[in-house]
């Protein structure tokens, strides 16, 4: 297994995802990887298999652009995994399709369960397959107010708050 | 009458909080009973959330900085020493080495302070008052050493970007100093009154106990973790600051039960001790802050940083965009993490053993709400 | 029974008393029972005025940490500022057996209708205090785009005394228990902390002031 974490991004590409490599001293973490929505699911059992624990599930917002080859509703869902043993950690992107829903992982990782409901809360993304989707933060009579959506006029584009030239969600 | 008739006529919902005195908080947690048994217990959250991300993401990021010093208000110097590092990271501030020291310094003094919070306030959910009036007398010899350098008893916003606001003198080190000889003599007392009580041992051992798997799938982090066997520091396995220069141990439990997470906090306050000792040490002179624009632009593009606060890893995640508001600030604080096992951990058992858990994790409950 | 006690040495005290009730300080009040009926129908004076002594005097607060300003509260309570120097230390986990509630903290939108109930199953009378900025006005949570956070927890229920501070120092809680007690009973330090010279007590007659 220490050789799999050792070039853990060319397992990664090897197993069909979309990996780079960053620098930990400009970002914090050590590797990207850019998830279709159908990879959640999957990318999540690996990193359960090779023992990452899962720091936080998150929402962003940008402008949704349709004239994308992929188009997207503007939300997109971070995870970020990490190790006990040695210094390594991830970030995985996720955008959400228009439907809004987007796989839940809460049955492989126990504790996305409650980040999961946070980011409905926040944001509206709902997670399929969550078995108790219901508000965790907000009162319950708030169940369709999501503060951390964005005015129209303050929202920008997923390129103008990437890491220019190879980061690849730009390419997106 | 059959015995799941029986079973059914028993069960019964209790409400425990939002206002209870062993939920250190407005928690609500909602118990599914049977008899004394906890059945499913469920928590509620939300009766304290304050908004913190979205006001990261609506004001300059010097703006944030009191928010930060009100999340985990028990232990709110490593939440200023992660977010100025953040931003640190992000802009590329270079933070001259003593104001570095002071901010080791002053971070392991709070991690102290809220650790004998902590310890007054389990065993105080445990039936003990005597702890809690000795840990709040040693407490409050921290918060004089610190509210002469920082200003403030309770919520600090003391660290600046490239640095921190105020020097500390002599006298500092000197009380510091006298503090440390004084809370190693009171170790003893401690010793004696609560570790080798036999009431307090037969409350804790054997009781909630957090399997390494559980821990992982969960997301555990700090003292809760590392009392289920795991060596995992964030000083020690993501080295920030100065702390590599530092020699300490990061003591571990063995079962993950409550009296190894007791056990794991008590002798982490020895070891905040050495660092502290070996950083007064060692203080280099020299400015305590560098040169810094005064509009700190934030380029886009998204940075981390983790550091380990008293209750476990706090990250915070910044999406910036060219200017100097964060697009989008998400901070990752450990007992959101902690606590979100009760259901899992807290089935079948008695209800005074859930007050056992939830006071062993050491729960600040604003911190989780945010 | 009375027969028996002519001799004795209550005698000239009961007279006192006696002549004393006749007097016009002890004229029985019209109470001012207020629109809900929650203050007395009859009101006597001197009653009145040993009644508000002991209130003000053993205030039982509830234990209601919300917040930051909850770890203030509970240092207030603790060794070193120690308030059961002005008798409210027996802090109570119940809000009907208390009398005094210190609001420590933030409310917000799902905590407000828990702050109510609380309120109402606190026994009249009952004294509120607002500790903190967050209590008072919302303090660093009152912002543009506020979602969640009440401004001022007098916006639900009537608030006695502010404390303000974010958090307020131990002693700023305590100079906040001694105006409740000011307000209950007219007089700062009121009995027996101080014999304080211009206490309305003075000038009752029959009670022994030293």
């Amino acid at each position: 297994m220490d050789n799999i974490i050792k070039n853990f991004k060319g397992f990664l590409i090897d197993q069909g995802f979309d990996a780079v490599e960053t620098d930990y001293e400009q970002r914090g973490y050590h590797l990207e990887v850019v998830l279709t929505v159908t990879q959640v699911r999957e990318f999540a059992k690996k990193a359960y298999e090779l023992g990452f624990y899962l720091v936080f599930v998150a929402g962003f917002q940008v402008l949704a652009d349709p004239e994308t080859p992929s188009p997207h509703s503007g939300l997109a869902v971070v995870y970020q995994y990490a190790r006990h043993d040695r210094q390594y950690r991830i970030k995985a992107c996720a955008l959400v399709p228009d439907s809004l829903e987007i796989p839940s992982i809460s049955d492989i990782y126990q504790g996305a369960d409650w980040h999961e409901r946070e980011t409905r809360d926040f944001y509206g993304i709902v997670f399929s397959g969550h078995h108790n989707l219901k508000p965790l933060l907000m009162a319950d009579m708030d169940v369709d107010v999501h503060p951390l959506l964005k005015e129209e006029a303050k929202l920008k584009s997923l390129d103008a708050v990437s890491w220019p030239s190879e980061a690849p969600e730009s390419t997106e | 009458m059959l015995e799941s008739e029986y079973q059914e006529q028993n069960r019964f919902f209790l409400n425990m909080g939002p206002q209870h005195p062993s939920t250190h908080g407005v928690l609500l947690i909602v118990l599914e009973m049977n008899g004394e048994y906890v059945l499913d217990p469920q928590p509620v959250l939300g009766f304290i959330h304050r908004m913190h991300e979205k006001m990261g993401e609506s004001r300059p990021c010097p703006g944030f900085m009191p928010n930060t010093g009100r999340m985990d208000y028990v232990c709110a110097l490593p939440y200023n020493h992660g977010y100025v590092s953040l931003i640190e990271r992000k802009a590329g501030i270079e933070v001259p080495e003593r104001a570095e020291y002071i901010r080791v310094i002053t971070s392991e003094l709070n991690r102290i302070a809220s650790h004998l919070l902590w310890l007054g306030a389990y065993l105080l959910d445990l039936g003990a008052f005597t702890p809690i009036l000795y840990g709040f007398d040693d407490r409050e010899h921290i918060l004089d050493i610190l509210e002469s350098v920082t200003g403030s008893r309770l919520t600090y916003s003391y660290y600046r970007f490239g640095g921190v606001c105020q020097d500390i003198d002599e006298k500092f080190v000197e009380r510091t100093r006298a503090f440390i000889k004084r809370l190693r003599k009171r170790y003893g007392i401690y010793e004696k009154l609560v570790t080798k009580n036999i009431i307090f041992i037969k409350r804790t051992e054997n009781i909630g106990i957090v399997s390494p798997d559980m821990a992982l799938r969960y997301g555990m982090t700090g003292p809760n973790l590392r009392g289920s066997g795991i060596s995992y520091d964030i000083r020690k396995n993501e080295p920030y600051s100065v702390y590599p220069e530092f020699d300490f141990e990061v003591p571990v439990g063995r079962q993950g039960d409550c009296l190894d997470r007791y056990m794991v906090r008590v002798r982490e306050i020895e070891q905040c001790l050495r660092i502290i000792e070996q950083a007064l040490d060692r203080l280099p002179e020299g400015p305590i802050r560098s040169k810094v624009p005064k509009n700190i632009k934030l380029s886009p593009g998204d940075c981390n940083f983790a550091v380990e606060a008293a209750r476990g890893e706090l990250s915070y995640y910044l999406i910036g965009d060219g200017t100097s508001t964060p697009y989008r600030l998400k901070v990752r604080v450990p007992s959101y993490s902690n606590l979100s096992c009760l259901p899992e951990l807290g089935r079948g058992i008695l209800l005074p053993d859930l007050v056992s858990i939830l006071g062993s994790f050491d729960l600040v409950i604003p911190e989780i709400d945010r | 029974m009375g027969e028996e006690n002519k001799g004795s040495s209550i005698a000239p005290e009961l007279d006192a008393y006696t002549e004393f009730l006749k007097s016009e300080s002890c004229r029985p009040l019209i109470g001012d029972a207020g629109e809900y009926g929650e203050g007395p129908l009859l009101r006597i004076k001197l009653t009145d005025i040993i009644l508000k002594l002991c209130q003000a005097n053993s205030l039982w607060p509830m234990t209601f940490g919300i917040a930051c300003c909850a770890i203030e509260m509970m240092g207030t309570g603790m060794a070193r500022f120690d308030i059961s120097r002005y008798g409210s230390e027996v802090f109570r986990p119940s809000p009907r057996q208390s009398d005094l509630m210190i609001v420590a903290g933030t409310v917000n939108k799902k905590l407000a209708p828990v702050l109510l109930t609380l309120y109402e199953q606190m026994p009249s009378p009952k004294w509120v205090i607002a500790m903190g900025n967050c209590a008072i006005s919302g303090g660093p949570f009152k912002v543009e785009d506020n979602y969640n956070v009440i401004e001022g927890v007098d916006k639900l229920i009537p608030v006695d005394v502010y404390v303000p501070g974010c958090p307020p120092r131990p002693e700023g809680l305590i100079e906040g228990i001694l105006k409740v007690q000011e307000k209950i009973t007219g007089t700062r330090h009121p009995l027996p902390q101080n014999r304080h010279p211009k206490s309305p007590l003075r000038k009752v007659k029959g009670l022994r002031v030293k």
